[in-house]
């Protein structure tokens, strides 16, 4: 199939001067606010006990272990900032991403020891949701570095219970072993109760010397029943008790090794398990680099900090996404999909690495004249209209046949609306488009590079498309609301200030209002607000994106459960003619 | 030779970043339109002079009015 895709058409053209320096200020407040993230970054890998205690105590700060485990430049972290009940330790404890381990891809997850010795935190059962499922859609190994000492106690209510609570990983651990997915452990600490099932509920169980895993821990062991309350004298009886209590914590690795063979093997060193759940990870079944690329890969032709100049941080400004795609995709190179047919987005293929992949992107600016043919205003890029609706289910039909997997560029302020645009059935082909998602079984990408807002957030393969979006990404540009906070304040205080006004009454109060909601909309749509609340799983810089893109698709293509062969492939025919 | 910058869609100018006189290069911004809530920034198509501006910020535009004229 080389005449398809080796080379496909080029596209895209180098940066103007012009260009450059009218986006100086715009690219500079883009570098501020990843700055800003950074900053946040940073707060978070330090909360707890600085690194040099730990290592005093003769452990390894998670971090540590990720960088002695994951192969050198491949990790991809995620839900850096994800801590979405606002935990005053500034993290839900638990720090993953995806990363390569003795050259193959794996979701690696591990509790942060330097808080609270890696305990339950309100959020942390939705973060590791988050990681279990990513590595089922993905079908690739989930690494855990389990250093769990149990539930942060005092706040239990707010994660302990309920469908998605604290217990839910360890369905779905059982959840990746029915599907044939390994969950490898290698398991560090004291881990009662719950840090019990986190250790022993994985595949493949690695453990170091010192580390247990039990039902439940001494503070269990050694309590009392009881009374309905505590008084002076029940405390002074617990203060003998727990002084008296010299017991080893249950479930080491005398237990676990020799009596119950949970543990797959011991070692002496922490760095000794990693090695083993890198020898495991040598064993995993996993296609080569080669076997699904459909050319050489190549690097994008321009330069990708050209993102700075051509992304605009004023969201109101047109800018060309076909340039921003230029950066991202081998060689700048393209296979468009209708390209005279629904202007407002870009559908076409492209590749990672030389690995076929379907991309989307709204498109930005003025159609043209006589678009949508439905109405008698123009269209602009962003909004998606009926012709847009239909090519975009096209599309994403034709790459589940294919078995391509699809990465979405988010730049929408929403679909199309009005009476016409209902008589233009949009409502329809937005649940159409929803429909074609779930129809596919292919990994999706979404990376929303600007506006993310009202259904089109959803319908373009948004993180609500539960089981095909395996993340999302967002970058110092992204603001995600279901409409812009002053079309909201609209909506909310247009009649009463009709009112206000019939009654005579002082406008400023309503006014008031509507100002506290348009603020409240901006804080609540940055960047670091959807990081935080895991409206996106990352916010990545610019030039890091492809970065994000080459993983996503190694890690879709590692291990596909179902394949295409390029030579049975329908779209690129079609999209040929 | 003298190039017409014309009005890619119909809009309000919102700000004009040239002068009579200046000299821009291909690419650089000559004005921005408001429309549709959106921002469209007008680049100049060729290098050259501005020899005359016939909008200014707050006028209404159409499509393929004349903007700006570059030699």
């Amino acid at each position: 199939m080389k005449p398809y895709f080796d080379p496909m058409e080029r596209f895209g053209k180098a940066l103007k001067p012009g260009r450059v320096k009218r986006a100086a200020a715009s690219a500079d407040e883009l570098r501020a606010v990843e700055a800003g993230i950074a900053a946040a970054v940073t707060k978070v890998e330090e909360a707890g006990f600085p690194t040099e205690k730990i290592n005093k105590r003769g452990w390894m700060t998670v971090y540590q272990r990720l960088e002695y485990l994951v192969d050198t430049g491949t990790w991809h972290p995620l839900h850096t900032l994800y801590n979405p009940l606002e935990n005053e330790e500034g993290t839900t404890n638990v720090v993953d991403g995806l990363g390569q381990i003795a050259g193959r891809w794996a979701v690696v997850i591990g509790f942060d020891n330097k808080v609270m010795a890696g305990a339950w935190l309100p959020g942390q059962s939705e973060n590791i949701l988050r990681a279990t499922d990513l590595a089922g859609r993905l079908n690739i190994p989930l690494v855990w570095l389990v250093n769990c000492s149990g539930a942060k106690l005092p706040v239990q209510e707010k994660f302990y219970g309920d469908r998605r609570g604290a217990g839910t990983p360890f369905y779905r651990h059982a959840e990746l072993e029915q599907a044939g997915i390994p969950v490898l452990a290698g398991i560090y600490g004291t881990n009662p109760a719950g840090g019990g099932y986190q250790a022993v509920s994985p595949t493949i169980l690695l453990a170091h010397k010192d580390a247990n895993m039990a039902v439940g821990g001494v503070g269990i062991v050694s309590g009392m029943a009881p009374k309905g309350g505590f008084d002076v004298e029940m405390v002074e009886e617990l203060i003998a008790k727990t002084r008296a209590f010299a017991a080893r914590p249950p479930g080491d690795v005398a237990t676990h090794l020799d009596a119950t063979g949970f543990f797959t093997q011991v070692y002496d060193e922490e760095t000794g398990v990693l090695d083993g759940i890198k020898d495991y990870m040598r064993a995993i079944p996993a296609y080569g680099a080669v076997f699904f690329q459909a050319a050489e890969p190549k690097a994008p032709a321009f330069p990708l900090e050209d993102l700075y100049h051509l992304l605009p941080a004023n969201q109101k400004e047109v800018y060309d996404f076909d340039e921003v795609l230029a950066r991202l995709v081998d060689g700048s190179e393209r296979l468009e999909f209708r390209p005279d047919y629904g202007p407002e987005v870009f559908t076409g293929l492209c590749k990672i690495d030389g690995k076929l992949v379907g991309c989307i992107g709204n498109r930005q600016g003025y159609l043209g004249k006589g678009y949508p043919e439905y109405a008698d205003y123009p269209g602009m890029g962003g909004k998606l209209y009926r012709q847009g609706l239909i090519k975009l289910s096209e599309f994403v039909t034709h790459c589940g046949r294919d078995r391509l997997p699809i990465i979405w560029f988010q730049d929408t302020s929403g679909i199309d609306v009005g009476e016409l645009a209902e008589k233009a059935e949009l409502l329809g082909l937005g649940q159409t488009l929803i429909y074609s998602i779930q129809q596919t079984d292919v990994p999706m990408l979404l990376v929303v590079l600007r506006k993310g807002t009202a259904a089109a957030h959803y319908i373009m393969g948004g993180p609500t498309a539960n089981r095909h979006n395996a993340f999302t990404l967002g970058t110092a540009a992204s603001e995600i609301e279901v409409m812009h906070g002053e079309t909201a304040a609209v909506a909310t205080y247009a009649r009463r200030a009709v009112k206000e006004k019939d009654a005579g009454r002082s406008l400023d109060p309503v006014i008031d209002k509507m100002n506290e909601l348009v603020e409240r909309y901006f804080e609540t749509s940055r960047p670091a607000y959807c990081a935080r609340h895991g409206l996106v799983d990352e916010i990545v810089t610019l030039p890091d994106l492809r970065r994000y893109l080459q993983a996503f698709t190694g890690a879709a293509y590692q291990n596909p459960t179902s394949i295409c062969p390029r030579h049975h492939m329908l779209l690129p025919r079609i999209i040929r003619g | 030779m003298a190039e017409e910058v014309l009005a890619p869609l119909a809009g309000k100018v919102l700000s004009v970043a040239v002068e009579v006189g200046a000299t821009v290069e291909e690419d650089d911004e000559v004005l921005v339109l408001e429309a549709m809530k959106m921002e469209t920034v007008v680049y100049a198509p060729c290098d050259g002079e501005v020899t005359a501006i016939k909008v200014e910020p707050g006028d209404q535009v159409e499509e393929d009015d004349p903007l700006v004229t570059i030699e």
